[in-house]
């Protein structure tokens, strides 16, 4: 089984574009990540009265911003602080949506009604004004925001991971595990969530790029950490310069942008190796 | 006797990017007034291709057709203008998909389809006269006149079949396309409505070309069979002589490969080995590599269609003249 | 019909009822002591503590704290600011115009132009343009709103001087009548620019392929082989039956509106709810905060169960089941 996703995933990069671009893209990230103090050409924590210089000017290849600091080594830095959010809230978000998505598709009854019901009014409510709100009262440190991004997100996920094992349940493997004996709970884990799993898993790539999104629009209201370097509050920063100096929101934009079409590329790419239909190269 | 479709040196060829895929090759056969053809063989045998390139349906981007369709001794169906096939669609030649559920917008109610359909040849038709026109129709394919007003989803897969079918009677066309037509439907829906079929050729005097992989079809509903394989045709003649004594290898193990209709137990055979690459020549016997009875001469040339002496034809060197 | 109507109006009050319990939980849950915010730091009288306790009826047992505070929402109160000591409805009533102006021609603006180019691209697919607008839609999808609304500035304002940036009226020259509707129009312009630019992508995806899906389908080439016209099929068949997930659309991205109309309102100094938002999170003003987050989410809940009616009247598939 493993092995046959694992030649699958090979194929899949070979042929999918976007699965190459985005694999590809998240590796330099992680890169950058890793060699961040060799690739950054200043301390993006020294302050500076060289302030507000343009880009180019003074060795500060992105320019300055209003307290002096490197605009190009912040953005270096910035990767960690991005692709920290995304990666922790979205396992967050995946991990309960899995479990209760599961356990709500597999057990059913009125149990799955109340939790679909759940699901359903939690995905029609304005998601952001929640997590504003829970931050702005329980404190803007980047674990919170991680944690309530992750905690308020999840219904997606269930929501999948419901159908998938609505369908499980009734496959002859399941149905003879239930014939052998195996518990509830044993089956639950040992056959719904692993063969389910996959729509869960290229979801939570897109889930990904929405919380980067999330936590530069929270930066931007000015809930973000103040200890950390993100790319959210650079733009939060650049907004009061937007006419003497651009440069400072304009490349934390582009640092966003780029790295959410990563997370993009990842998930359609994954989808269409999860996607039994998808062939590459039709013929007709 | 008139001729109703005459097809000569039919050749399909689907080209993309990287390669092309020649889905019929060098097909003939012809089809007289009053006569109902089957074409049988496997899935990617060409036989829906043929179907959609004579209602010129194929998209021209990706399609190249060589080849003659001569229609109703008149005009040839690939080298006429789409102005001219519009014409002769629907009131002339028709059609019937293979999946009655997807055949019918979801959204209409089956009046309103009608009503677009008929008024495409007579514009002037009255709301009322297309009624009467229908209802008749809907008798004829045993449905009650109410279904009329019905949405596709307030009705069976069997009684969208026969709605389709009726809507293809609308202008009644000289020649009627079943492309795998009753495939999706249950066994006895399948035979009510084949039955249903036949009788109603009785009243019309229609021409019908059956599309279909099924052999027991083309037995219980056709006089004339045509057999593909890998885009060409192996075999032709009248269903009576073609199920009983099969000349062509192909067809001998297609058959086999199907339960026998009186019920004897013979043993159900499949056919050993694949279809070939489709986007390659075949210079000797496209079946040869399957075939048992395959001898030498059968890789080095290609057999054409030869006429017998019972109106039956067939490519293949066991009639020609020996394999070796 | 009617059981399909209840049951969607049901869901509805349900969700409010949801938001409401949530937001309750929340405010009690949070860390600190909501007193000792009303009354500043310094002061701590035993005696004003009691008062402010009473006043805000936090002496009470929790279920009637919760009951209290539900039922003035439901008669419509939703409390008191305790920065500005105002009544909350009231701070939100006077924003509230300025917010749906925004948000409804922004969000009609992108449905129309997203669904069309969809429209345009499905039936020229794998042309240049079809290419260029798939790839600009991709990047727009990716893209913060806040951040494209600061870029628009930057080019059309600050560098070219083309459009007012900030607020909903020229506050200098104090315009009446036609002039008053005329300047607040010109006002209009990058904000709803942007937004719809944020949105456009969703009814761009979901256009196109529901033209592309629905042109493959069995009954389009039926009519194909019918002689119909080309323009015939396509505007009453193809369209009808595409345009059904653009509705369902629409009521998706209801909720991804409402923020992307906060976020700009910040960045435009748009006088709406956006803006109390951000001052309320600045003075961390709790009630606000909850009083908006209430009437964002009732918003979308009307507004969702009205698309899904619409939707109903729209499929006939819908009509009958369940």
């Amino acid at each position: 089984m493993l092995k046959k996703i694992a030649n699958k995933c090979i194929r899949a990069f070979m042929a999918d574009r976007q699965l190459r671009i985005g694999v590809i893209g998240i590796v330099c990230l992680l890169l950058i990540i890793i060699f961040a103090p060799t690739i950054a050409t200043h301390d993006p924590y020294s302050f500076d009265f060289k302030r507000l210089l343009a880009p180019g000017v003074g060795g500060h290849i992105l320019g300055t911003n209003h307290l002096g600091q490197d605009v190009f080594s912040m953005l270096v830095y910035g990767v960690g602080t991005s692709l920290k959010v995304a990666v922790i809230s979205a396992f967050i978000s995946g991990a309960l949506g899995v479990i209760i998505g599961g356990v709500s598709g597999y057990i059913g009854g009125v149990t799955d009604t109340i939790i679909s019901e759940i699901i359903n009014i939690f995905l029609m409510i304005p998601t952001f004004f929640l997590i504003l709100l829970i931050i702005s009262l329980f404190g803007n440190s980047i674990v919170n925001v991680m944690i309530v991004i992750g905690v308020t997100t999840w219904p997606g996920n269930a929501k999948l991971m419901r159908a998938q094992a609505l369908s499980l349940r009734e496959r002859t493997f399941v149905q003879s595990a239930v014939a052998l004996g195996e518990t509830k709970p044993q089956i639950l884990f040992k056959y719904i969530l692993p063969n389910g799993i996959f729509p869960v898993v290229a979801n939570t790539t897109r889930g990904m790029a929405g919380a980067i999104l999330t936590e530069a629009a929270l930066s931007f209201l000015g809930l973000g950490d103040p200890n950390i370097i993100s790319w959210g509050q650079m733009i939060y920063q650049g907004k009061q310069y937007t006419t003497s100096a651009w440069w400072i929101s304009a490349f934390s934009g582009i640092a966003v942008i780029i790295t959410v079409i990563f997370f993009y590329m990842l998930g359609d790419g994954l989808n269409h190796v999860f996607n039994p239909k998808y062939n590459y190269g039709r013929s007709k | 006797m008139r001729n109703v479709l005459s097809v000569e040196n039919l050749n399909v060829t689907y080209v993309n990017k990287s390669k092309r895929v020649m889905a019929v090759r060098n097909a003939s056969f012809s089809i007289n007034r009053g006569d109902s053809l089957g074409i049988v063989g496997e899935s990617g045998s060409g036989k829906s291709t043929l179907a959609m390139a004579i209602l010129g349906l194929l998209p021209a981007q990706t399609t190249q057709i060589t080849g003659k369709a001569l229609f109703l001794e008149d005009k040839d169906l690939f080298s006429i203008s789409e102005k001219e096939m519009n014409e002769i669609r629907w009131k002339k030649l028709a059609v019937v998909f293979q999946k009655a559920m997807n055949s019918l917008s979801p959204v209409h109610r089956i009046s309103e389809m009608i009503e677009d359909i008929y008024c495409v040849h007579e514009p002037r038709a009255t709301k009322d006269e297309i009624r009467q026109v229908t209802f008749r129709l809907l008798k004829l394919v045993n449905l009650p006149e109410r279904v009329y007003n019905l949405y596709p989803h307030e009705m069976s897969g069997g009684m969208l079949q026969r709605v389709a079918i009726a809507i293809s009677l609308l202008h009644q066309p000289q020649l009627l396309i079943f492309d795998e037509a009753t495939t999706a439907l249950d066994v006895v829906t399948q035979g009510q409505i084949l039955n249903e079929i036949v009788q109603m050729e009785k009243e019309l005097e229609t021409t019908r070309i059956m599309i279909t992989h099924d052999m027991s079809v083309v037995a219980t509903s056709c006089t004339k069979i045509a057999v593909m394989y890998a885009g060409e045709i192996v075999e032709t003649g009248f269903v009576k002589d073609v199920m009983v004594n099969p000349s062509h290898p192909y067809t001998k193990a297609l058959l086999k490969s199907f339960p026998s209709l009186k019920g004897e137990n013979a043993k159900m055979e499949s056919i050993p080995g694949f279809l070939p690459d489709l986007t390659k020549d075949y210079p000797y016997c496209i079946f040869a590599p399957r075939c048992s009875e395959a001898g030498k001469r059968c890789f080095r040339e290609k057999p054409t269609l030869k006429p017998d002496s019972i109106g039956g034809a067939s490519a293949c060197f066991i009639q020609q003249g020996g394999v070796e | 019909m009617a059981r399909f109507i209840l049951r969607r109006f049901l869901s509805g009050v349900l969700t409010v009822l949801m938001v409401f319990v949530i937001n309750f939980i929340i405010i009690k849950a949070a860390p600190g002591d909501p007193i000792r915010t009303i009354m500043g730091k310094e002061t701590d009288d035993p005696v004003l503590r009691e008062a402010l306790m009473e006043k805000w009826g936090l002496n009470k047992s929790i279920p009637e704290q919760f009951w209290s505070q539900f039922s003035n929402a439901l008669k419509g109160d939703l409390g008191t600011s305790i920065i500005y000591n105002r009544s909350v409805n009231d701070m939100i009533n006077e924003r509230l115009a300025a917010t749906v102006l925004l948000g409804i021609v922004s969000s009609l603006l992108a449905l129309v132009t997203g669904t069309a180019l969809g429209i345009f691209c499905a039936r020229h697919e794998g042309s240049f343009i079809d290419g260029l607008l798939s790839t600009i839609s991709y990047a727009l999808d990716a893209m913060p709103s806040f951040w494209l609304g600061l870029m628009l500035i930057i080019l059309l304002s600050s560098k070219l001087g083309l459009l007012p940036t900030q607020g909903m009226v020229d506050a200098r020259a104090d315009y009446q009548g036609i002039k008053h509707v005329l300047d607040v129009a010109l006002h209009l312009v990058l904000p709803t620019l942007t937004l719809v630019l944020i949105t456009m992508p969703g009814y761009f995806r979901i256009a196109k392929s529901s033209i592309q899906q629905v042109t493959s389908e069995d009954f389009i080439t039926t009519l194909r082989a019918t002689g119909m016209s080309r323009k015939k099929i396509f505007d009453k068949y193809i369209f009808k039956n595409a345009i059904l997930p653009t509705v369902t659309m629409f009521g998706i991205t209801l909720a991804f509106l409402v923020t992307g109309v906060t976020l700009i309102e910040i960045v435009f100094s748009w006088p709406g709810t956006g803006r109390l938002t951000m001052t309320a999170i600045n003075q961390r003003d709790y009630p606000v905060l909850m009083g908006i987050y209430l009437v964002m989410s009732v918003s979308v809940a009307v507004v969702m169960v009205l698309v899904d009616i619409a939707y109903a009247f729209l499929d006939p598939r819908i009509r009958y089941d369940k």
